[in-house]
């Protein structure tokens, strides 16, 4: 096959950096062609991609790969460069479609803020790392971008940053996704030493990990293996917010809502799902990592919905259902459903970044995030309802919206797997999507408004907001249909295997039946025509609620188990510091000071006293020579 | 050691450049002030363009490429034997400079550190004069250190940076600028003592040289020369085997001294528990005289550590590898835990370069050609860092009177570009990509991870605390809610701009392309290394 | 011979550590001069027996002697001279109470 575009693939991420740059140097001056400059960018670096997706239809197109050095370490070359496969070029395209809206959307949610020139040089910056982080051919690469990412996503988080709540959530998104990013990074040690050459990329690992026999071939024991996959996916959940390096990611919110929807529900946290997919072969090797990824995937999965029952902010209950759906899947990969989960992930993008768009201009209209002081907004704000409607229905898994299919996907791999136990926990999880979704939906939207002063000035969006929307509702209605249990070319696709038969009937009756009992719930107990201002949850089962409300006291006990005892042990080696270890030097200059003041008071100016002094002086001096024997000379 | 002897003698001419500033300060009335900080940061920049002209002229492509300099200097005679019939018998101690890939990216980090410095001291309001002569003066002696390749010729440097840096500190820093200063001297002279010992032990002993000149005569020399230092003990005994070496250095001679030089070397680095004769500096030295001490003169230790308890004594660093691991751990983790502590910024960024200056040992204890870029890269990336750091904490400091972590905030309001270049420099400092922080860490890291596993990873965890320290000192400045009294700040003037500029390009190209360190320093260490596969 | 030039060293001895003694302990800076007048003339005494009885006897020793007389004769006007100047500054010829070099 021609690949005339593919060459030019490093364009891709190179394009948004050069907006980066430029919007760097001349921003004040540029201010309002910003976001121009940045929508462009994206939309260029869509456009190459899609042309690079066209060149790669075929399911054994040949993986694209190439690299130059970037250091000499003696034996040792690090390269950097770019790689085409299928999975990377649906990830480069579901990366570009997001960005560019939201870059069109940030238009006109950003209007009138006098630093949206450096709000959109900080996207064109994650944009080009999120595309780096994604063409990455070798796992150093990839590390970089990752780490870049998440710098960018702090930024962001802490953009509005004369508040104290942003710049606590930045430091602790940074922070947390650190943890994950060691675990990564000593993996990526290990992988140095074991691999042959020291070489990390893709292809070469793939290889290494095939089979135990390419395994035993080169050194690597079952354990390593297991120790290096583990390791790997320790990065992967800081990124994508698993269970227990989860806590940053609803935090996250306080950035402002556009790069909720691009980094913290779309592309970036989808990174680490996207980590564990590409070294797959790591994790396929060892049995014990995949029952990790799998328990891991599915508690978050289950664990975050609950939490998402009991919120009132608008974007955290949104926040919860991204981990919830992360976590989702995890337990697909863990499931060795690769194709399961990727699919998830695409269509998890659209639906989500269409839901936080919609929580945006929500957002933008009323100026409060607490649901329970909206109501009625419906009536107010047509577009963003109906988008917002499509949206939670893809997402609480209701056919034929995408959403529907992707969990199916992952319901039926469970099922097949004999499962029991994951299987429940996604029915489950499945159930609460749906049912807190409802609540959301219908305390939001319908009903009386709650607030009559807020209800008031909430207004349609402008049309750079709606366009944004009405695109992704489309997208989110029809992605689903790229795999369905008719349609099982995509997995062929994207992992080279063939489609998993998962026309499985049953599992599609309880997964739909999850969702519409879910949503049903959550229709009788906050349907219209009801005071809004009270949770019926809460009334039902206080205490239950409360533990939820406040996230089980997960960040409570961090603060408890590691801030503080990090803090108390701080101030004790500062003491120690000071008094017993700086004592050393005290120790030393006084004994320095004591020694001169003694010498002092031995010269006290009387020549007679330096004459005796000198006598007895040379006088030992002579008796030693004779008492060595030697002569004076 | 092949190397090469230039017809123009370059080293003399970069080393001594700062004299000419010097003189030509020595002959300026000391009212204007003008003149004396122009010639001052001239002459810096002078020596700048000197090692970029030796950096741009150096092809690493060529293996040993090294310029040289040597010749005789101090000849003693000693009276030892004369009776013995042995013409003559010295103490030699020859002028003698080199600069190989271990030293030139040192260097010249030096020059811009130091030409950035004197940009740095126009904030220095009293007695410019004298300041700019006892900086250019350390210029001298730190270039110098970098570059001597005879024993005494290195010592005799390292002790010159002592006498500027204490007068620098003494009479231009903060309120409790004499006891920083007093401290600084007496605990690096206890150090520079030890070192003293350390390399009387190894001239004595393996420093002795049996030389027939063209005449026949036969002449015994001892000297502090690196190069026959470093023959002899490889070729162990050979010395011994002469017939006129009164010593043999026995293995555990050659432990005590290798014990020495850590020390020494470890007080200046700063080694945990030497330490904290460097925060009293940190704390009250004046904002250009931390530049160059955070940034280079902290780096001489580590550099000694490399280039002399490295190469004369390889064997005992490879039986103390596990001691000097275990110490970079101390290092890095008692650094970050402290650094997270502070409210002082000052402080902060005290503790963080001991941290950082774990990972330099880190990369030593790896004993392969990865670490030891590493630990290079990470001597250059913090020369850079810190320096950046601490012109940015003058420049609050002078806007603001504090550097009191509890009393600031919200600055990025006032002061964008102040606010983002602190950004950087700590986004640098805690290890992001594309910053040069993040090379130095993971070369020192991966290097030791293939010698030993499981102190890099308990080391991989300071990443963790870098940037729990890091963020949590650079936005309490930056972000929050700013105070009223702060309101009026004035963003950064040209000649702080300036500076800032040029250290973070340092920073932001070193760290996309490392190769700018490591291609020279790859021959500059690929004899190191080979000492250790030769020792097994 | 030799028994001639050790007593005369010893003479010579025993005046040099008299004059040493009084260097070293008079309080008095004239007794001081004095002794110092002493140590001289025990090296005077010294050399020329030496000429006299050294090794290689010549007259260098004697010439030399007799400079050292001259400058003796310098040194005690000098001294005494400085002697006085103090003497009219502090009011004490106590040797004691010259303690300058410690200022």
């Amino acid at each position: 096959m021609e690949t005339v575009f593919s060459q030019y693939a490093w364009a891709i991420p190179t394009i948004p950096l050069l907006a980066f740059l430029v919007l760097t140097a001349l921003g004040r001056q540029i201010k309002g062609a910003a976001s121009l400059l940045g929508l462009l960018s994206s939309l260029a670096a869509l456009v190459l991609s899609v042309l690079v997706l066209t060149e790669r239809w075929s399911p054994d197109a040949e993986v694209y790969s190439h690299s130059i050095d970037w250091v000499n370490l003696g034996e040792v070359t690090l390269r950097v460069g770019y790689e085409l496969t299928n999975l990377n070029v649906l990830m480069l395209i579901v990366v570009t479609i997001v960005s560019t809206l939201v870059n069109l959307y940030a238009k006109g949610y950003m209007e009138g803020d006098d630093r949206q020139h450096v709000f959109f040089a900080y996207i064109a910056l994650f944009t080009s790392s999120m595309l780096g982080l994604v063409v990455s051919p070798n796992l150093l690469q990839l590390y970089m971008f990752w780490e870049l990412v998440g710098a960018c996503s702090f930024l962001l988080i802490g953009f509005w940053y004369d508040r104290p709540a942003a710049r606590a959530a930045a430091k602790k998104a940074f922070i947390v996704t650190r943890i994950g990013d060691v675990g990564l990074l000593i993996a990526i040690l290990l992988l140095f030493w074991q691999m042959p050459d020291h070489s990390l990329d893709f292809s070469v690992i793939q290889t290494v990990f095939q089979s135990g026999d390419s395994l035993a071939q080169h050194g690597i024991t079952a354990g390593i293996a297991t120790w290096i996959a583990s390791l790997i996916f320790i990065g992967a959940m800081g990124k994508s917010g698993q269970f227990p390096l989860h806590t940053w990611l609803p935090d996250a919110m306080e950035g402002p809502t556009p790069i909720s929807a691009l980094i913290h529900a779309a592309t970036m946290v989808a990174a680490g799902v996207y980590l564990v997919a590409r070294t797959f072969s790591i994790f396929h090797v060892s049995p014990t990592a995949m029952a990790i990824v799998a328990g891991i995937g599915g508690f978050t999965a289950i664990f975050a919905a609950t939490i998402g029952l009991a919120q009132r902010d608008i974007k955290r209950i949104l926040a919860y259902s991204t981990v919830s759906q992360l976590g989702y899947m995890m337990m697909a990969l863990g499931l060795g459903a690769v194709t399961a989960g990727v699919f998830h992930l695409f269509t998890h993008a659209f639906f989500k970044a269409l839901l936080f768009l919609g929580a945006g201009s929500v957002i933008h209209a009323v100026h409060t995030q607490d649901i329970f002081q909206m109501g009625g907004l419906g009536r107010k704000m047509k577009v963003t309802t109906w988008t917002f409607a499509i949206g939670a229905m893809a997402l609480s898994g209701i056919p034929p919206f995408s959403g529907f299919w992707s969990k199916d996907a992952i319901l039926a791999a469970a099922w097949e797997q004999d499962h029991k136990l994951l299987f429940v926990i996604g029915v489950l999880a499945a159930f609460f999507t749906a049912f807190y979704m409802a609540r959301l939906f219908f305390v939001a939207f319908t009903g009386k408004p709650a607030d009559d002063q807020i209800y008031q000035q909430a207004h349609e969006s402008p049309s750079s907001m709606t366009i944004p929307l009405v695109v992704l509702a489309v997208l989110a209605l029809i992605a689903g249909f790229v795999y369905t249990p008719f349609n099982g070319q995509f997995g062929i696709w994207l992992t080279g295997e063939p489609a998993e038969d998962h026309a499985n009937v049953l599992v599609m009756i309880i997964s739909v039946a999850a969702g519409v009992c879910g949503v049903l719930l959550g229709y009788v107990l906050y349907r219209p025509g009801q005071s809004q201002r009270v949770d019926k949850l809460e009334q039902a089962a206080a205490p239950l609620f409360r533990v939820l409300e406040r996230k089980y006291y997960i960040d409570e006990l961090y603060n408890w188990l590691i801030v503080r005892p990090l803090r108390v042990i701080g101030k004790g080696l500062d003491i120690i510091d000071r008094y017993v270890v700086d004592g050393l030097v005290r120790f030393i200059s006084a004994f320095v000071d004591g020694w001169g003041r003694t010498s002092t008071r031995v010269q006290n100016g009387q020549l007679q006293t330096y004459g005796i002094v000198s006598l007895f002086g040379f006088v030992a001096l002579v008796l030693l020579m004779l008492a060595l024997g030697r002569g004076f000379w | 050691m092949v190397g090469q002897i230039s017809s123009i003698p370059w080293l003399s001419l970069l080393t001594f450049s700062p004299l000419l500033g010097v003189l030509i300060l020595l002959l300026i009335p000391k009212e204007r002030v003008f003149a004396i900080r122009t010639i001052g940061i001239v002459t810096t920049f002078i020596s700048l363009i000197i090692a970029v002209v030796i950096y741009a002229g150096y092809d690493a492509s060529k293996q040993g490429n090294t310029l040289l300099e040597k010749f005789d200097w101090i000849s003693i005679p000693l009276n030892l034997d004369v009776a013995k019939g042995i013409q003559s018998w010295t103490l030699d101690i020859p002028y003698h400079l080199a600069l190989d890939g271990l030293s030139l990216p040192l260097v010249v980090m030096t020059t811009i550190v130091a030409a950035m410095s004197a940009l740095a001291s126009v904030s220095i309001r009293k007695r410019q004069k004298t300041y700019f002569i006892l900086l250019l003066l350390l210029e001298v002696g730190m270039l110098g250190v970098f570059m001597a390749r005879d024993l005494f010729l290195f010592f005799a440097f390292f002790e010159w940076t002592l006498v500027p840096t204490f007068f620098l500190i003494g009479i231009w820093g903060l309120a409790n600028r004499e006891r920083a200063a007093n401290h600084f001297l007496l605990y690096n002279g206890l150090g520079s003592a030890l070192m003293f010992v350390a390399f009387a032990i190894l001239v004595a002993t393996a420093g002795f040289d049996q030389i027939t000149d063209t005449s026949g005569a036969v002449k015994f020399v001892y000297s502090g020369d690196l190069y026959t230092i470093v023959n002899h003990l490889q070729s162990s005994g050979a010395a011994a085997n002469l017939g006129h070496s009164p010593f043999f250095l026995s293995e555990g001679w050659r432990m005590g001294t290798f014990v020495l030089l850590l020390i020494a070397f470890g007080i200046k680095l700063p080694l945990f528990p030497f330490h904290t004769w460097m925060l009293k500096v940190h704390a009250e030295a004046p904002t250009p005289v931390v530049m160059l001490h955070s940034g280079v003169l902290l780096k001489m230790g580590a550099y000694g550590l490399i280039q002399f308890g490295m190469v004369l004594l390889p064997q005992q660093l490879a039986d103390w590898a596990t001691v000097l691991a275990v110490l970079g751990i101390i290092n890095i983790l008692y650094g970050a835990i402290l650094a997270f502590v502070q409210t002082e910024f000052r402080l902060v960024l005290a503790y963080s370069s001991i941290s950082h200056m774990g990972f330099v040992l880190f990369g030593i204890a790896a004993m392969n050609e990865i670490g030891l870029q590493g630990a290079v890269m990470q001597m250059v990336s913090h020369g850079f860092i810190s320096a950046l750091f601490f012109l940015l904490v003058g420049s609050l400091s002078e806007r603001t009177g504090t550097t009191r972590l509890d009393e600031l905030g919200g600055l990025a309001k006032r002061i964008p570009f102040i606010s983002a270049l602190l950004l950087i420099a700590g986004l640098a400092s805690l290890g992001l990509p594309g910053l040069s922080g993040f090379p130095a860490e993971l070369f020192s890291l991966l290097g030791l991870y293939g010698n030993l596993p499981w102190a890099a990873t308990i080391g991989a965890f300071g990443v963790i605390l870098s940037a729990v320290y890091v963020l949590r000192g650079v936005l309490a400045i930056t972000f929050g809610p700013i105070a009223a009294h702060h309101q009026q700040l004035k963003d950064a003037r040209l000649v702080e701009a300036v500076p800032a500029i040029v250290l973070t390009a340092c920073i932001v190209l070193i760290g996309l392309f490392p190769s700018l360190v490591t291609a020279p320093v790859e021959y500059g260490v690929s004899h190191i290394i080979d000492m250790f596969k030769v020792g097994g | 011979m030799s028994t001639m030039l050790a007593s005369f060293l010893t003479l010579a001895a025993i005046l040099f550590c008299i004059g040493l003694y009084g260097v070293l302990t008079k309080r008095s800076a004239v007794i001081v001069l004095l002794s110092i007048e002493l140590m001289l003339n025990a090296v005077n005494l010294n050399l020329v027996a030496f000429s006299k009885y050294g090794v290689v006897p010549s007259l260098k020793g004697q010439v030399f002697s007799l400079f050292n007389i001259a400058i003796a004769a310098a040194e005690a006007a000098v001294g005494v001279a400085i002697l006085i100047a103090l003497y009219r500054n502090r009011g004490t010829a106590n040797v004691d109470e010259y303690d300058d070099l410690r200022r």
